[in-house]
């Protein structure tokens, strides 16, 4: 009888009034979640520039927002919010956290922090493992990630906790780009440089307030030439690689400078150079 | 009042120094009105027009004749003379006097070239460019003092359209090739200026015309007999144009009623960014009169409808119309040799913006249209592609 009081003063009556209070409160808080996720994604894909990311970057703390007055209403409706209930409650909860859904509530939980410390947002462009893409939605458990291939690759939050994130443009417009020319040794290595500044400058997809830089690394093979450059937008980060790459082949065959013949162990250490550069050139 | 006076005196050409250029008031309200007209035809459709005093239906389009009476092409040479009056004492090897499209800055050039008795170079050739050939910049080694009235015809840019106007610019800046006046579409010298650095020689442009000007320069050039035709606004039915009896000057009791009443050319002023080039295509297009035979005045129709870019353009067509600024207009092939892709991707676009009325042909080569000038500027700079710095 003692026991069944305890519980009783744990949780508030539950009339029907308060059910219908918390089935209103429930709905409302689904409602407005959907309604401001597809919303602001809805705005952010039909704006450019610094506003898309900025739009984007509203749409996990909106949600966070709406959660915590969901359960701020929540709470106090079922429990009574004393000192002695507050623990009980969080001992329970602790205890079944800890037994049943510790990954899947460390994800809720670095989905919170993601929501705060924005280490990715939609619109950027991230790589988490061996997954490199643009955020495309930032759930509760799981941040969404186009792949170039079209993937769409569901990675869970709690990746934060013990894994790198690499933000390629960190919820600016500003993406660099790596394009890799592997040129024989023997050629004018300051008219290359040249010539491949320019093949960036005159590129359409060109981000002008971002500098151009021409990187020469001389290798057994030959010489590794970087153009690191920005493109306008982010998205036309693989057009842009593709038109520095073809305008610059076209330019340098034109003067006839020729292609490093690569033995079978550098092409190795070329193709690594070749992934890092495609995922935004972390070398 | 002391302002209103110095308003009315203010000349209507002024050449100015690039950082002495100041865009008219109302520029920045300007740009959010189109934004906002933007959204709301993207999110609801066309736009119906807003409240009228007077309807379309009961106006027509002026017949070509009567048209070229009221408002004749812009006369450059008072440009070219307040040129001159900026250079008198200049001695810089090179001097850039830089417009936006449709704004002059080739006839202003040309003017000027011609008053001072100094020869105007011929641009290279398509295929010059295309070559990557420097050969026609030694052609310009023997001239003392030189011309050239619009620059964007000098190059191509990739890799090899570029080098002549590099080796040019550099000779011509060094003092190498004498003295020279170059004339420059603003958009080319933005690029020009990334792409060669032309930082350091002197750059001067026309001054931004306010509504007031706008007003007094469109009475001129339309006044018959001393007395301008009256033109009404079919958005507030108020007289558009500047009385100029008192020798093209009002009191400034008459600036102070005028100013209060015509907010319309201030209007068209900031929306065309104070280009007179722009402001005159504008007033040209929208003139009308009355289908009624016993009604004389003219009617200005909603200055600002325009040709409009939809919010959600795709890439493709913004490189397009970038790349035909960048150039001050460009051919079908040489388009296609600017664009990353393929030519006929790139006709594919250009024929798109065309049927919009984006984009029109003027002596074989596509041009923004100028009444799609301004939305298109305000696309790209949206989307953080260079632009003019006009």
């Amino acid at each position: 009888m003692e026991e069944q009081k305890k519980y009783a003063r744990l949780f508030n009556d539950i009339d029907s009034q308060t059910l219908i209070t918390l089935g209103v409160v429930l709905l409302a808080t689904i409602v407005l979640i959907i309604v401001s996720q597809r919303g602001l994604n809805w705005i952010g894909n039909r704006m450019h520039g610094q506003l898309r990311f900025r739009i984007f970057a509203l749409v996990p703390m909106t949600r966070l927002l709406i959660l915590i007055t969901a359960l701020a209403i929540i709470v106090p409706t079922i429990i009574e919010p004393s000192l002695q209930n507050m623990v009980t409650l969080m001992g329970a909860l602790g205890l079944a956290i800890g037994f049943a859904m510790k990954d899947y509530v460390s994800s809720l939980i670095a989905g919170v922090v993601s929501a705060v410390e924005l280490p990715y947002r939609p619109g950027d462009w991230v790589q988490i493992e061996d997954t490199y893409g643009e955020v495309k939605h930032v759930g509760l458990r799981t941040v969404d990630i186009q792949t170039p291939d079209d993937d769409l690759v569901y990675v869970p939050h709690l990746k934060l906790w013990d894994h790198a994130v690499y933000n390629a443009n960190n919820g600016g417009t500003s993406l660099q780009c790596v394009a890799s020319f592997y040129l024989h040794p023997e050629h004018e290595a300051g008219w290359v440089r040249k010539a491949l500044r320019d093949v960036a400058l005159t590129s359409a997809y060109l981000k002008f307030d971002q500098p151009i830089i021409v990187v020469a690394e001389e290798k057994p093979w030959g010489t590794h030439y970087r153009i690191r450059a920005y493109p306008v937008d982010p998205r036309q980060q693989f057009l842009f690689i593709t038109d520095l790459t073809l305008r610059g082949k076209k330019v340098l065959s034109a003067a006839g400078v020729q292609s490093a013949m690569l033995p079978p162990d550098a092409a190795l250490d070329t193709r690594n150079a070749v992934g890092s550069a495609y995922s935004r050139g972390n070398d | 009042m002391g302002e209103q006076s110095s308003l009315s005196d203010t000349p209507l050409w002024a050449v100015v120094e690039l950082e002495h250029f100041r865009t008219p008031e109302q520029t920045q309200a300007s740009q959010w009105r189109r934004s906002l007209r933007s959204v709301s035809s993207w999110l609801g459709g066309k736009n119906d027009a807003e409240q009228q005093v007077k309807d379309d239906s009961e106006l027509r389009a002026l017949p070509e004749v009567r048209l070229a009476h009221l408002v004749p092409p812009i006369d450059w040479a008072p440009a070219a003379r307040a040129l001159a009056q900026q250079l008198e004492g200049q001695d810089a090897p090179v001097t850039f006097f830089i417009t936006t499209p449709y704004s002059g800055h080739a006839s202003v050039v040309t003017h000027w070239a011609e008053k001072h008795h100094i020869a105007c170079l011929a641009p290279p050739t398509l295929s010059e460019l295309a070559e990557g050939g420097t050969e026609w910049v030694e052609q310009c080694v023997n001239q003392r003092e030189w011309a050239v009235p619009a620059l964007e015809r000098y190059f191509l840019r990739h890799t090899q359209g570029i080098q002549g106007i590099r080796e040019f610019l550099e000779r011509a800046l060094s003092g190498r090739l004498g003295q020279g006046m170059i004339g420059c579409d603003s958009w080319t010298y933005a690029f020009l200026q990334r792409v060669i650095g032309i930082d350091g020689a002197p750059v001067f442009t026309l001054q931004s015309m306010e509504g007031e000007q706008l007003s007094r320069y469109f009475a001129q050039i339309a006044t018959h007999k001393d007395q301008p035709p009256s033109v009404y606004s079919t958005r507030t039915g108020k007289q558009v144009l500047a009385n100029l009896k008192g020798g093209g000057h009002e009191s400034a009791n008459n600036v102070a009623s005028h100013k209060g009443e015509n907010k319309e050319l201030q209007r068209l002023a900031a929306h065309c960014r104070g280009h007179i080039g722009l402001a005159w295509h504008y007033w040209r297009e929208r003139l009308r009169e009355p289908k009624a035979e016993d009604e004389e005045a003219l009617w200005l129709v909603d200055a600002l409808a325009e040709a409009e870019l939809a919010a959600d353009t795709g890439d493709i067509a913004t490189l397009v119309l970038h790349a035909l600024l960048v150039h001050g207009g460009l051919d079908d092939h040489s388009l296609g040799e600017v664009l990353p892709f393929s030519h006929h991707e790139a006709l594919n676009a250009r024929l798109a913006l065309h049927r919009k009325g984006i984009v029109s042909s003027s002596e074989g080569r596509w041009q923004i249209t100028p009444l799609s000038y301004a939305s298109v500027r305000q696309l790209l700079e949206s989307r953080n592609y260079l632009v003019d710095p006009l």
